[in-house]
């Protein structure tokens, strides 16, 4: 019988955050037939070589087993992350040539369709957490790492790819890779005290109705994107518009009041009642860390409540976003939901998934929102080919099914709008954007 | 008596902005030397949340909500003008 020593290299304690993200991938498993996957795209200048593209991915990524492991459970209850010796199955990698449509306009809905089938697609076993396609159209590329939220959050996932980048130049990561976790089981009062305070802060969110919500549609279905790239000039625009209607460096505030201001119209006009429950995924790691914790997740949450009859007052709404927002962080909230969750992992999905619906009467939230800043993948290329931008595509947890992600590539700005097949008919996909733009000043 | 009081003020503006440089550095995990108190806070590489956090630390350290001030950039936009708002 192998017994493994708690640091073993065979196997990575899951966080409490971890285990959160082991539940949404449960529930949307369950719900649309694929699990909490996204998608990293990069929009590049010419045609990539695709049989280099792959073997040379296919070699980076043999390094990397973990990225072939699974979730167990240890003899002390505590779920972990069994890693394999060696990576042994082949990457999935797709090429997919797009010829020229006679609709001139259409060309990127072309592409967008097929990263969608991409990012809709489940991946073909328990160990496949990362899947490729490359995708030639005209004179532009398209290079698409789908990833499994279990292994990556959206940063690690350029940073993996950015690391990729300089082994492809030539430049060897100086391995200060950290896999280690704790067990955590010991500080319990700690974790306790933390799970009172998350606990206060949850039943303050619940009113005695429901959030509002779109009803999800039946049947499983995959994922829609609209997606938005500003360019500099409006990029800057937009941040010059947070700081003056928001206050300096208050762009998160200000998109995540836009975006609440957007989708109201939406819902307002679907006739629900209720008010608004917004999750939002933030960074818990310090920027030393992020090129030595590139796997896992490293994030954690703020919950905005936002009263309907202040979604349609813009400065009213900026101006409760960013006292919530103060209050959370002023009380470490989401220090606390780190804490916290590591007393849930001894539930399983099933039954946590069941749990966290209890506090909003069934439901857990109206949309997801998050906000990445800079990017961390550095590289103007992608191995020998110019980067034009750089979007994510993510499939929300369900429920809520929906959600909208700012996200920066150099100097664009990226608003990607995501929802179940079927929440939204296009044409009010297109509103949403529409009317975010114009709440964000450029119109 | 007037000269006393500007040196005097001018120490307490150096303690504050010194203050502000160790916090700003240990929120963006870099080198105190590396925080020029005349270089604006969004180069440095502060971000909204690192900025509530900055926000939040002046409120427990100084006693003093900027929260609710209007957040202009003037104000807020170096450490060196960001000292001043507080001395004030």
């Amino acid at each position: 019988m192998k017994i493994y020593l708690p640091y073993s290299k065979k196997k990575r304690y899951l966080t409490g955050i971890d285990w959160i993200i082991h539940v949404l991938n449960y529930m949307t498993l369950k719900e649309t037939g694929a699990g909490f996957m996204s998608q990293v795209v990069f929009e590049l200048q010419g045609k990539a070589d695709a049989i280099k593209t792959e073997s040379t991915l296919s070699a980076f990524i043999k390094n990397y087993p973990v990225l072939n492991g699974y979730t167990k459970r240890d003899f002390n209850l505590a779920p972990y992350w069994k890693i394999p010796t060696r990576k042994k199955e082949k990457i999935s990698f797709e090429t997919i040539n797009i010829t020229d449509s006679l609709k001139n306009g259409a060309s990127f809905d072309d592409v967008l369709t097929s990263l969608e089938k991409g990012i809709n697609r489940p991946f073909k076993n328990r160990k496949e957490h990362v899947a490729f396609c490359l995708i030639t159209k005209g004179e532009k590329s398209y290079l698409a790492m789908t990833f499994d939220h279990l292994v990556f959050d959206a940063r690690n996932a350029e940073t993996f790819l950015d690391i990729f980048q300089e082994d492809f130049k030539g430049k060897k990561y100086d391995g200060s890779l950290n896999l280690k976790e704790p067990a955590h089981l010991s500080m319990w009062m700690e974790k306790f005290k933390a799970g009172q305070r998350v606990n206060r802060a949850f039943l303050k969110m619940a009113d005695k109705i429901p959030p509002r919500v779109l009803p999800l549609s039946s049947g499983r279905k995959g994922f829609k994107f609209k997606i938005l790239t500003f360019s500099k000039k409006e990029s800057e625009a937009i941040a010059e518009n947070a700081f003056s209607q928001a206050g300096y460096l208050m762009l998160m505030p200000y998109a995540l009041s836009a975006s609440v201001s957007a989708m109201h119209e939406i819902f307002a006009g679907r006739g629900d009642s209720g008010n608004y429950v917004i999750p939002v995924s933030i960074d818990t790691r310090k920027k030393e860390e992020v090129r030595r914790q590139f796997f896992f997740s490293n994030t954690s949450f703020f919950i905005f409540k936002v009263e309907a009859g202040l979604a349609a007052r813009f400065p009213e709404l900026l101006n409760s976003v960013k006292e919530q927002m103060y209050s959370q962080v002023k009380a470490d909230l989401p220090g606390d939901i780190c804490r916290a969750s590591l007393l849930m992992r001894i539930a399983p999905p099933s039954i946590l998934g069941s749990l966290l619906k209890i506090y909003l009467k069934g439901q857990i939230a109206s949309f997801s929102f998050s906000y990445v800043g800079e990017t961390a993948y550095e590289s103007p290329y992608f191995m020998d080919n110019k980067i034009i931008n750089m979007f994510h595509m993510p499939r929300v947890p369900v429920p809520p099914g929906i959600g909208i992600f700012f996200q920066k590539s150099k100097e664009n700005l990226n608003v990607i709008l995501s929802h179940l097949d079927g929440m939204l008919t296009d044409e009010e996909s297109k509103k949403i954007l529409s009317l975010l733009k114009s709440r964000l000043g450029v119109e | 008596m007037e000269i006393d009081k500007e040196k005097k003020m001018d120490k307490e503006t150096i303690n504050i902005e010194e203050t502000l440089i160790k916090e700003v550095a240990a929120i963006l995990s870099i080198d105190k030397g590396s925080v020029g108190p005349e270089v604006p806070l969004h180069e440095l590489g502060l971000d909204s949340l690192g900025f509530v956090e900055l926000l939040v630390v002046i409120e427990k350290t100084f006693r003093i909500r900027l929260m609710d001030s209007g957040l202009t950039r003037n104000d807020f936009k170096t450490i060196r003008s960001l000292a001043s708002k507080i001395r004030l």
